[in-house]
């Protein structure tokens, strides 16, 4: 229990570490040096120690809205197995409660969005509200494909131990479909470049950038750690599919993890320096992709299971 | 459970759904010279017993279907300047559930057939239906001319396929004489479109209906 709750700690401390390689990969790309690795807890340190403004025509949503998103997304990370230990939390049906934690942390942002009475937040609100529709239905079914093979519900019973290695052995082939798929959640959930650019600078193309344009100190600072939080659970669920297997060292298993992290995050920065973003009605397109994806994977798995 | 032949079945029924969900003409091009290549290799990893001629003639089944064919239609389109639009009749969306629901339909219907080669790998069958049904909807759903080749292209891909099922010692020479048949419909195809093309300015196939004596 101590060790889960220690390797807990470290998932929120080294989330936004991973994320800086994304910027990392992002410069190399460029040609540029690029800023450096421990970035985000600078930007993060700067944030926390500034004041907060808040605007007249907001009420306590607005206020609420960055502390709930950032509580959904670090009790997210509770049930989260780090490196196929055990988790802090977990029962059965937990994947049902972490989807809807995520969702009610999105609610609260939206929320807090609409709050500010800005009609580009409000752009941004909308779109925030779509795209996670069709996240939900491609998330859904790789639950159930999940489920058809190891008949469990909980996050942990999928990703800790040598779980991860048993569903490859079992499926095969479409589990490829199902990591591409999540892979394509991963960018769509995180506002990451195919669907929305997190660098861009115009209001009217963004996406979860416009809706947090109003928060400032420590209030953005939250929104930031719990978005570094978020990319975290979803890459390492990747990591975990990608690289399954399993060494009984708990210090290799460690390393290893880290590698397969590093690897999903470089991965998501290469995405983003050779992709331009889509256009917003191509959006939908491209999420139905990862949900035909996952759909197939899973009818061809019940075939090859009969 | 036969792996190779699995994972190539798997790559071959996602080529379907690309290619309802690909709204580009080279795009679409792409998807179906993959898809050709895809298809005549899985002879070759099937396990049958291979003489010399057989491999023979499904090294140049995978030229003709994966090279020859796709590169015949790209410089056709190219040669006539076709707008790259596949013009839908069913949107993109719409299309790729189309595609999802035809491959479970497949799975669903092949249980019925008593196939004896079957049990060489359970895709096997669905895949070669689906192929089929997917090339009858890309005929359908599409009014661009080129994409409506490609749908026909696709069909053939299917039945090769179900060959590939059925019968294993005269495979190779029936198969061959169809391919023949539809390299040379692929030809006329060409030199028919740029007709089309010189009379209406456009491919688009509704517009023969106003064709008059």
């Amino acid at each position: 229990m101590i060790q889960s709750i220690l390797l807990w700690v470290l998932a929120m401390l080294l989330a936004p570490f991973f994320s800086a390689v994304i910027l990392k990969v992002k410069a190399f790309f460029g040609g540029k040096k690029g800023p450096p690795l421990l970035i985000n807890y600078y930007t993060l340190a700067k944030l926390f120690k500034k004041g907060s403004v808040y605007s007249t025509s907001t009420t306590f949503i607005f206020k609420l809205g960055p502390m709930i998103s950032l509580g959904a997304a670090v009790t997210v990370l509770l049930f989260l197995p780090f490196a196929g230990q055990p988790p802090v939390f977990s029962f059965r049906g937990d994947l049902l409660f972490i989807l809807y934690l995520l969702g009610l942390g999105r609610f609260f942002t939206i929320a807090a969005a609409m709050d500010t009475a800005s009609p580009f937040e409000g752009m941004g609100a909308a779109r925030e509200a779509y795209f996670p529709i069709i996240c939900e239905a491609t998330l859904f079914m790789i639950l159930i494909l999940f489920y058809v093979l190891t008949g469990e519900l909980s996050l942990a019973a999928y990703f800790s131990g040598t779980q991860p290695f048993g569903m490859w052995q079992m499926a095969g082939s479409p589990m490829l479909f199902v990591v591409i798929a999540f892979f394509i959640i991963l960018l769509a959930e995180n506002s990451r470049v195919p669907v929305d650019d997190p660098a861009t600078h115009l209001e009217l193309t963004m996406i979860h950038e416009v809706m947090v344009l109003d928060h400032s100190g420590p209030d953005l600072g939250f929104i930031e750690l719990g978005s570094f939080c978020k990319l975290f659970f979803y890459a390492s669920i990747v990591a975990r599919l990608i690289i399954p297997f399993e060494s009984g060292y708990m210090a290799l298993d460690l390393c290893l993890f880290a590698a397969s992290l590093l690897i999903v995050y470089m991965a998501v920065g290469v995405m983003e320096s050779v992709m331009a973003r889509y256009r917003m009605d191509r959006v939908p397109k491209f999420l139905l992709t990862s949900f035909a994806l996952a759909f197939f994977a899973t009818v061809i798995t019940l075939e090859f299971l009969k | 459970m036969n792996i190779p032949v699995d994972l190539t079945l798997s790559l071959v029924l996602l080529s379907v759904l690309f290619s309802f969900g690909s709204s580009r003409l080279p795009g679409l091009i792409k998807v179906i010279a993959f898809q050709g290549v895809v298809v005549s290799i899985v002879p070759l990893i099937i396990g049958h017993d291979m003489t010399a001629g057989g491999i023979l003639f499904t090294l140049a089944t995978l030229m003709i279907r994966g090279i020859v064919i796709p590169f015949c239609i790209y410089f056709a389109i190219k040669k006539v300047a076709i707008r790259r639009e596949v013009e839908p009749i069913v949107g993109y969306h719409a299309s790729v559930l189309a595609g999802l629901g035809l491959i479970v339909a497949a799975m669903v219907v092949s249980h019925r057939f008593n196939a004896p080669s079957i049990s060489a790998s359970v895709l096997l069958l669905p895949t070669a239906i689906a192929l089929l049904v997917a090339g009858m909807f890309l005929l359908m759903a599409r009014r661009n001319a080129i994409a409506m080749v490609l749908g026909y292209i696709m069909m053939e891909n299917g039945i090769y396929l179900v060959g590939t099922t059925f019968s294993v010692r005269a495979l190779h020479i029936v198969e061959f004489g169809i391919l023949l048949d539809v390299l040379a419909g692929v030809m006329i195809m060409a030199v028919i479109l740029q007709n089309i093309k010189q009379t209406f300015d456009d491919v688009d196939t509704a517009l023969l209906r106003t064709l008059k004596e």
